[in-house]
């Protein structure tokens, strides 16, 4: 393999400092001269005919500066898929939600705000209210969107092959059900943005976004600005998880706000108010039928779920898709039928979380498999090692594994966690288990329809020569896509890691869809290094120029020119050099010509040095319906062995270790790559064993806290034996290709697996909380008494 | 941000001023102590007094002091400091397990033991290993003050037999016999930041080294609307020599005697059945402490 | 009616005139420009807004400003100086401990107060002292391992 200076190291993040000091800037840090403060008022009522808005109260209160509601804010509809755009900023004939945005105040301080907001009176005539899927699909349940009579906002029917009649050449088919529970993103930074405007230049936008492209266009679109004068641009964002990858209100309309009254205008999310806008991980109710041979061949799945949508589409058509296509692979599986609806509810809408539409399919199935090894009397990893995938395979739905490194994850974990001396032989109440998953590294389309690039990048050489500025319009949410993306750069220009100085997150730098789908490392990442070379390629001619030596005969790295023949004389370039510098301290020096001295040169030949790169996918596989959704460039895969103690008194589980093995292609940064391993996983282990968003009959979210939403404490988070796989991705930059995603696919099921092992009973439902797994037990127990 | 409502703020200079002010304001009026549960409820909007009183400048209610071989802790301790008090640790060692177990670090920083027990939560972490060791609190007001059994001090959900006026200054605990021993046992969901599913505190005391149960104390939290006693289970251990058996069959007994409900934190059975279990542990852990083992 | 306090933060003396309801977390803030500590939930779910105070990590957003009238607070500001960072700023830049860095004052400002009183913890310590302070990124292996070789660093 090639050697490298700055990728595949451990070099530390570029805002690590800032981070580690307080001087990072989150959108709530900010404040400009004459700001004003907003606030929301949202629907107490999970369904309500709004009959009237009164807000002469509010407006009258000293210090408020601007009412907004629907008439104010108009009627122009968005979302997430053009295809369902179902959202206006403001209710305008229904409240569908607790928490459903109404109307918006702006005055010179949060109090006064606040207070302005409750002045509002509204008039509301109560509906009837469906919080359950299935009862929202009934005849005569109340309608939510009238354009959706059924409530079914999105249904998606495919078939892979002919699976009816692949089940009947199985020698073993079950059914299995299993449902998750709705998810909160549980970022620990709440929404918040900064908008200010000026009638020349435009608005202006900091957001906590994950996607600040998408947010332009939204804003552009529904405020009716030009999208050249709409900037968008990221301060520090604290994670994001998906529920941050699209416009909202609260952007929305701060940024009315700041337009209206010219002057800036900042609006933050409380904690509570982050769970009312949710747009988090749906609740999936997934029935799954497998089939398989004696010899543990698998033939076809049926797969049938119901999402709850909540009350907007937000990413769910995607999700909706994602449900039905993550299945199959990193198994050969020749027959796959999926059936997938979403279905509107009286509830915050649900959209894209870490593993998009992945995550419970993924745990329903590889349980299931499990279930079908033990049936089989085969070893699970055997059994998965049967049918996995490898580099080169195509999925029946066309997914195209250009490099999979599935098979040397599963053996990485199997020999890591010692599981042939483990599986089979542990007492009872403790318990091993193994799951496999994989995962897109960028979605193959945008999200609207259109040719644009998925990622640009600009590079500028500092004119003195010294400085490499990198402008990506890449979006770091604190996944470190600054960081790999600097690296991208250093190393395909052949400057050192601190040569670099990334900006990124901002429109006007140019267009990258942002950070949702795991495509940053592949897709700006390619962007980044294309514009690199490209500013490589004109230092490097300028040089070929002025020494009269073939490009090809020189290269760049760590900062210095290397020459392929001995003996070049640079001794008249640097002389130039130093005379350009006259008076500076620090004169290049030594035996090598250093790329200072070539860059500078080169501007002095050419006037300023840019580079500039683009990237979008080449022609993927799929032609049916749908396929955009699951169709990339590449695929990441991983597997992850899990160990428990189950106390079988209590029904308390402990996860005591994790073995976790992912092919990320190629690791830019190992520092991060682990990283995104150890967040997934525990992101999993909170999803598996504590996160639940519960409401009350009204529709209200009955624990919008973190003390009764649990994400895990460091207590309740074991050490992770952290394993690199790197199969080497003809499609990513450098072999490079997703891992903030795909490391979460594996953990459920992994520990449900594990689960089973040490008790004996399956759990079909999340969480696994110690009562639930007390009540299965006892269940077991009066099972085998009747028995 | 939750604002939280405006409010006047006293700091008297000791308990004195400190009972006058809380006369003059009448019911208008809160103490605030270490604030983590007050300002969350005045956040979240559940409360919203007139007027604050921090006690935090007041002298002599911070200090953990031995009292003829009893332990006298001043309500204004904060939590961590019972974990980390070698007194504590060593002579009442279930309170101590307890307190680590409150809140997260953070919160045990700030809040007091005063706090714990006067806003009577019926989850709250410290009633019940107070309770098992027979502590009593010194309530002062203008004109009195008196001692009460903790055991007799909550009357339900945020509802103390505390008269308007009154502050809870000390929390006294006697000399335990020899022999004694106790455990507290919080079932969590996850392994900080949490309140109770359910909690139970036991204290053994031997009548010797091997000798039969004199003394048993059995104390359940999170199943009824306070920290309540678990008389009949008690009862079933008295005289009886200690034994596996014997600590399950109270906790069997334990069980009957709760009336937790569903809430969001778990369901009213599943709770029954893990006093059961929590009291059965509890008890082990008493007799290991009593044994000093 | 606004209260005349001082606070002592980071070393210097502030004196400012507070309502009462105003929490140490929003005063540090918007009053005194501390912007390091960050507001994740406002009611001590989080840990993100943790400052010390008189030597204890506390939640910032659960205290009154008037309540710490006199007091020492250190903010994530004061934990170095100048362009040298602190052992435990170091480590956790160089374990990976950081990653969208919204938990990471409130996390550094507990583990150096661990490091204050015990130079030497136990993984077991490590984890019970930043049991306050969530963080959604990491899954902790990196700040624990950050905080283990941070102590390594301050014996040196």
């Amino acid at each position: 393999m090639k050697e490298y200076s700055v990728i595949n190291t451990r070099v530390p993040r570029v805002d690590g400092r800032a981070k580690a000091t307080g001087k990072a800037r989150y959108a709530d840090d900010l404040s400009m001269p004459d700001m004003l403060y907003g606030a929301l008022l949202q629907s107490p009522v999970a369904h309500a005919r709004i009959r009237k808005i009164d807000t002469s109260k509010a407006k009258k209160l000293p210090g408020v500066k601007d009412v907004v509601t629907a008439q104010e804010a108009g009627a122009v509809k968005f979302g997430v898929s053009p295809a369902r755009y179902d959202e206006t900023i403001f209710c305008i004939d229904k409240a569908r939600y607790v928490g459903d945005e109404i109307a918006a105040v702006a005055a010179v301080d949060l109090e006064t705000a606040l207070e302005a907001a409750a002045l509002i009176e509204v008039e509301y005539e109560e509906l009837p209210v469906v919080l359950d899927p299935f009862e929202a699909i009934k005849e005569g349940a109340p309608v939510i969107h009238e354009d959706f009579p059924n409530n079914i906002g999105a249904e998606v029917h495919q078939e892979f092959g002919d699976v009816e009649e692949a089940l009947k050449t199985c020698d073993l088919v079950r059914t299995d059900k299993f449902v998750n529970k709705k998810q909160d993103g549980a970022f620990l930074e709440p929404q918040a943005c900064l908008a200010f405007y000026d009638p020349g230049r435009g608005l202006t936008l900091y957001s906590s976004t994950q996607a600040p492209h998408y947010v332009q266009r939204t804003l552009a679109m529904v405020l009716g600005l030009p999208i050249g004068k709409v900037r968008v641009a990221q301060p520090c964002v604290g994670g994001g998880f998906g529920p941050k990858a699209s416009a909202s209100t609260l952007e929305l309309t701060t940024s009315l706000m700041a337009i209206r009254t010219g002057r800036p205008v900042k609006m933050a999310f409380t904690r509570e108010q982050v769970f009312w806008h949710s747009r988090a991980r749906h609740q999936f109710f997934h029935e799954l039928t497998t089939g398989v041979k004696k010899d543990g061949t698998l033939v076809a799945l049926k797969n049938t779920c119901y999402l709850d949508g909540g009350a907007y589409s937000s990413f769910g058509i995607a999700t909706v898709y994602y449900a039905g296509s993550l299945l199959g692979a990193p198994y050969r599986l020749p027959n796959m039928k999926y059936d997938g609806y979403r279905i509107y509810t009286n509830k915050p809408a649900n959209g894209a979380q870490r593993g998009h539409g992945g995550v419970a399919a993924r745990a329903a199935w590889e349980q299931q498999l499990d279930i079908i090894a033990a049936d089989l009397g085969m070893d699970p990893i055997e059994f998965r090692l049967k049918n996995i995938m490898q580099r080169g395979d195509i999925t029946c739905n066309d997914f195209n594994m250009s490099s999979l490194g599935m098979k040397e994850c599963l053996e990485a974990v199997r020999s890591g966690s010692g599981w042939d001396k483990k599986k089979g032989k542990l007492p009872r109440g403790k318990g091993i288990g193994v799951a496999c998953g994989f995962f897109v590294s960028g979605a193959g389309f945008p999200i609207y329809r259109s040719e644009t690039f998925h990622s640009t990048a600009v590079i500028k050489l500092s004119e003195d020569g010294g400085t490499v500025n990198l402008y990506t319009p890449a979006a770091e949410i604190g996944q470190g896509s600054d960081t790999v993306l600097t690296q991208i750069a250093a190393e395909a220009l052949g400057v050192r890691y601190g040569d670099v100085k990334v900006s990124s997150g901002d429109t006007d730098f140019g267009v990258d869809l942002g950070a949702y789908s795991s495509r940053q490392t592949l897709m700006s990442g390619h962007a980044v290094k294309q514009a690199a070379e490209e500013a490589r390629r004109q230092v490097l001619e300028v040089l070929s120029e002025q020494l009269n030596i073939p490009v090809e005969e020189m290269d760049i790295k760590d900062g210095l020119v290397l020459f392929k023949k001995e003996g070049v004389d640079f001794s008249a370039l640097r002389t130039r050099y130093i005379k350009e510098h006259r008076g500076w301290t620090d004169p290049p020096s030594g035996k090598h010509f250093t790329f200072v001295e070539a860059a500078r040169l080169a501007y002095l030949a050419r006037g300023t040095i840019v580079g500039t790169g683009a990237y979008k996918p080449g022609e993927l596989g799929g032609k049916y319906k749908g396929a955009a959704v699951g169709t990339s460039p590449a695929y990441g895969c991983s597997a992850q062995v899990v160990e428990v103690t189950v106390d079988m008194e209590t029904g308390q589980v402990t996860v005591d270790k994790m073995t976790d093995a992912h092919d990320c292609g190629f690791a830019i940064n190992r520092t991060n790559v682990e990283g995104q391993m150890q967040g997934s996983l525990s992101m999993g282990l909170g999803e598996a064993l504590f996160e639940e968003v519960k409401f009350d009959g009204g529709g209200r979210v009955a624990n919008p806290t973190l003390g009764e939403y649990r994400i895990p404490t460091c207590l309740d988070m074991p050490n992770v034996e952290t394993i690199i796989i790197e199969s080497n991705e003809p499609n990513g930059p450098f072999g490079a290709k997703e891992v903030g995603e795909g490391a979460i696919m594996p953990t459920i099921p992994a520990i449900l697996n594990a689960v089973y092992d040490a008790t004996g009973v399956r759990i079909n439902e999340l969480p696994v909380t110690s009562e639930r797994v007390f009540d299965r037990l006892k269940e077991e127990k009066e099972r085998r008494k009747e028995v | 941000m939750h604002l939280l409502p405006k409010f006047d703020y006293y700091e008297p200079r000791d308990i004195g001023e400190a009972c006058k002010l809380l006369s003059q304001l009448k019911g208008s009026a809160r103490i605030i102590a270490g604030g983590t549960d007050l300002l969350v409820n005045m956040k979240k909007g559940l409360l919203a007094p007139r007027s604050l009183v921090g006690i935090g400048k007041i002298p002599g209610i911070s200090e953990i002091e031995p009292v003829n071989g009893g332990i006298s802790i001043g309500a204004h301790l904060i939590i961590q400091k019972l974990v980390e008090f070698d007194l504590i640790r060593k002579k009442l060692s279930v309170l101590s397990r307890a307190a680590s177990v409150l809140g997260s670090p953070l919160v045990r920083n700030r809040a007091t033991i005063g706090g714990n027990i006067v806003n009577a939560r019926p989850a709250a972490d410290l009633p019940p290993p107070l309770i098992a060791m027979g502590a009593r609190v010194r309530l002062k007001s203008r004109r009195q003050e008196r001692e009460v059994p903790l055991d007799r001090f909550f009357r339900g959900p945020g509802e103390t037999v505390i008269k308007p006026g009154e502050i809870l200054t000390h929390i006294v605990i006697d000399a335990l016999p020899p022999f004694t021993g106790g455990d507290y046992i919080k079932l969590m969901h996850r392994r900080s930041l949490e309140i109770a599913i359910v909690a139970v505190a036991s204290r053994i005391t031997l009548d010797g080294p091997d000798g039969v149960i004199r003394d048993g104390r059995i104390i359940l939290s999170s199943v009824a609307p306070k920290a309540i006693r678990a008389v009949r289970a008690e009862k079933a251990l008295i005289g009886e020599r200690p034994s596996e058996g014997l600590f399950e069959h109270a906790g069997q007994i334990a069980a009957t005697e709760c009336t937790p409900i569903d809430d969001i934190r778990g369901g009213a059975g599943y709770r029954c059945s893990m006093v059961g279990v929590l009291t059965k542990r509890t008890l082990s852990g008493a007799l290991r402490e009593a044994k000093g083992q | 009616m606004k209260k005349l306090i001082t606070l002592i933060v980071n070393k210097r003396a502030f004196e400012v005139a507070v309502e009462p309801n105003r929490t140490l977390a929003q005063v540090l803030r918007e009053d005194l420009g501390f912007l390091g500590t960050k507001v994740g939930c406002g009611i001590g779910d989080c840990g993100a807004c943790t400052v010390v105070v008189d030597g204890r990590p506390v939640n910032s957003c659960l205290v009154l400003a008037v309540q710490v009238n006199g007091s020492e607070i250190t903010t994530i500001e004061g934990v170095s100086e100048g362009a040298e960072l602190h052992p435990v700023q170091e480590a956790f830049v160089e374990y990976g401990a950081i990653q969208c860095g919204f938990c990471t004052s409130g996390m550094i400002l507990s583990a150096k107060t661990l490091l204050d009183r015990n130079s030497n913890p136990s993984e077991p310590e490590i984890r019970a002292a930043l049991s306050g302070n969530l963080c959604r990124c990491t899954g902790y292996q990196k700040i624990v391992e950050a905080v283990h070789a941070a102590a390594g660093m301050m014996k040196k």
